[in-house]
């Protein structure tokens, strides 16, 4: 057990590591995520009003494709510096690989929507900043991650595997997506809580399910 | 090649038979619906190849943990075979729903949870299709079909129960709500005479696609014997 | 209700599009079946005999 959380804390700063020093990562998640906000802002012409019923719905796209785009990095980085087959072959359980990728990909996500958050706030003049709408960030997010590394684990080993990778991903997050776009709603609009809960119990189940789904398969991918 | 088996020719013709008795009961046994009239025959079959979808969806999720627990090719075939049949159907499903949405709903297409979740199934499998093609190795092929097909059968219900989450919260108005309606005694027969039919096609259609399969992989394996 | 006293309506256009939907895809299927069927054998035939050739 001591062994496991070694090698899966090693992993997550060896990326974190690597990100510091080439910041490649980041820096075209960021710009990517803050150029699917003015896209948006020029596609919908968010006026006040319709920019209060879509909020979410523009957060969560932004956040859903910044996402693929650092799960395809993150991947191919090991794939093509061939640190996957030298982290395959240490003696380390497979799942502390899968958790290492997912808690450093989630990691990327956690800093893309500090950073999306505060801007997005900015520009259209409303306050993100509410305790649930954080929550649901953290749970729609660990769902997306949870999923979205073991895909790219798998999306990275095929000839199309740039391309690959939302097409695998956005059909299998639909739940997150519905239930995170709805719960985020909810928050800030002020809704009652007996009508946030069953999309809180739904993130809460979704990701609860794909963890341990993706712990019982990540062998079969990563398997040579 | 093995020529066809017995039970296959029996199978062939019982659901041959089958089928023409299910046309004929829908089109001269079930009584003209009292509201939407003739389109009201639509549902028996529309219903019936959503659950061969729904019976292929269900095969691939199995035929995907039996191989990845006993890594014998022979269940790749199988779950392979079981999503391009659910694809097939799901699609007529849908397409059929639509028209029978048409004039009972006044609108080609409804956010209805069904039929979203047959259209999101339609995505996964084309997934799963596009995943298979860009991986050459057959037996990776395999396994990571295997473990798509397992994914998308855990994720779709979750996308079920969201969709109607959503729906419930925000209810959809849809024209007169015509489309909902008694079943006779005669159009319960035959809306459950569609069901067994369909079940017998999709047992024949797929263990056909299953062989079709297995000589796929015959001559795979005797085209890589010359090339070497 | 005012529908039951005027009957069903005309939808008899939308029906025969369904079945021509249902049937129709069906037995694509069907064909595409049979097709690659077809190919696969004649691929077979082809390579057993080059394997034969070759031995």
């Amino acid at each position: 057990m001591r062994a496991f959380w070694r090698a899966l804390w090693a992993i997550v700063w060896k990326d974190l590591a690597a990100e510091v020093r080439s910041r490649e990562l980041l820096s075209s998640m960021l710009v990517f995520a803050l150029l699917v906000i003015l896209v948006f802002d020029f596609a919908l012409v968010l006026d006040v009003k319709a920019r209060h019923s879509v909020t979410a719905g523009v957060l969560w796209v932004t956040f859903a494709f910044a996402g693929t785009l650092g799960l395809n990095r993150s991947m191919a980085q090991e794939k093509d510096r061939g640190c996957m087959d030298g982290l395959l072959l240490a003696p380390v359980d497979r799942s502390a690989i899968y958790f290492g990728k997912a808690i450093g990909n989630l990691f990327f996500m956690f800093i893309v929507e500090a950073v999306v958050l505060p801007v997005y706030s900015l520009l259209y003049n409303t306050n993100l900043f509410k305790p649930g709408l954080l929550l649901v960030v953290l749970l729609g997010s660990v769902g997306y991650v949870a999923v979205g590394t073991l895909l790219s684990a798998m999306a990275v080993q095929t000839r199309t595997r740039d391309v690959l990778l939302p097409i695998l991903l956005f059909p299998l997050v639909i739940p997150v997506l519905i239930a995170a776009v709805n719960a985020s709603t909810a928050f800030l609009q002020g809704w009652e809580l007996a009508e946030i809960s069953p999309w809180i119990n739904l993130l809460l189940g979704y990701d609860v399910i794909f963890i341990a789904g993706a712990f019982m398969v990540f062998d079969y991918i990563v398997e040579e | 090649m093995q020529p066809k088996p017995r039970t296959l020719q029996i199978l062939d013709l019982v659901t041959v038979l089958f089928f023409l008795a299910a046309v004929g009961m829908v089109f001269f046994y079930a009584p003209l619906e009292a509201v939407m009239g003739q389109v009201q025959r639509v549902f028996y079959f529309h219903v019936a190849t959503a659950w061969v979808g729904m019976l292929g969806f269900l095969v691939a999720a199995i035929a995907g943990v039996a191989y990845l627990v006993k890594q014998d090719r022979k269940w790749d075939i199988v779950g392979l075979s079981a999503v391009e049949i659910s694809l097939v159907f799901f699609f007529i499903a849908i397409v059929s729903g639509s028209i029978w949405a048409k004039p009972s709903w006044g609108t080609w297409w409804t956010w209805e949870p069904r039929l979203t979740t047959a259209a999101i199934v339609e995505l996964v499998y084309a997934a799963y299709l596009l995943l298979r093609q860009g991986l050459e190795d057959p037996e990776r092929r395999a396994r990571f079909g295997a473990v798509y097909a397992i994914l998308g059968f855990i994720s779709v219900p979750l996308t079920f129960i969201s969709i109607r989450l959503f729906r419930t919260i925000h209810p959809v108005v849809v024209g007169s709500g015509a489309a909902a309606f008694d079943m006779s005694p005669a159009m319960l027969q035959t809306f459950l005479f569609s069901l067994w039919t369909f079940s017998l096609v999709f047992a024949d259609l797929l263990w056909h696609r299953i062989r079709l399969g297995r000589l796929a992989e015959r001559v795979e394996a005797l085209k890589l014997k010359i090339n070497d | 209700m005012l529908l039951f006293d005027q009957g069903p309506i005309e939808t008899t256009n939308y029906m025969i599009l369904g079945y021509a939907v249902i049937f129709g895809v069906m037995l694509i299927y069907l064909v595409s079946l049979y097709l690659r069927r077809r190919r696969l054998k004649q691929d077979l035939q082809v390579f057993e005999e080059i394997d034969k050739k070759g031995q």
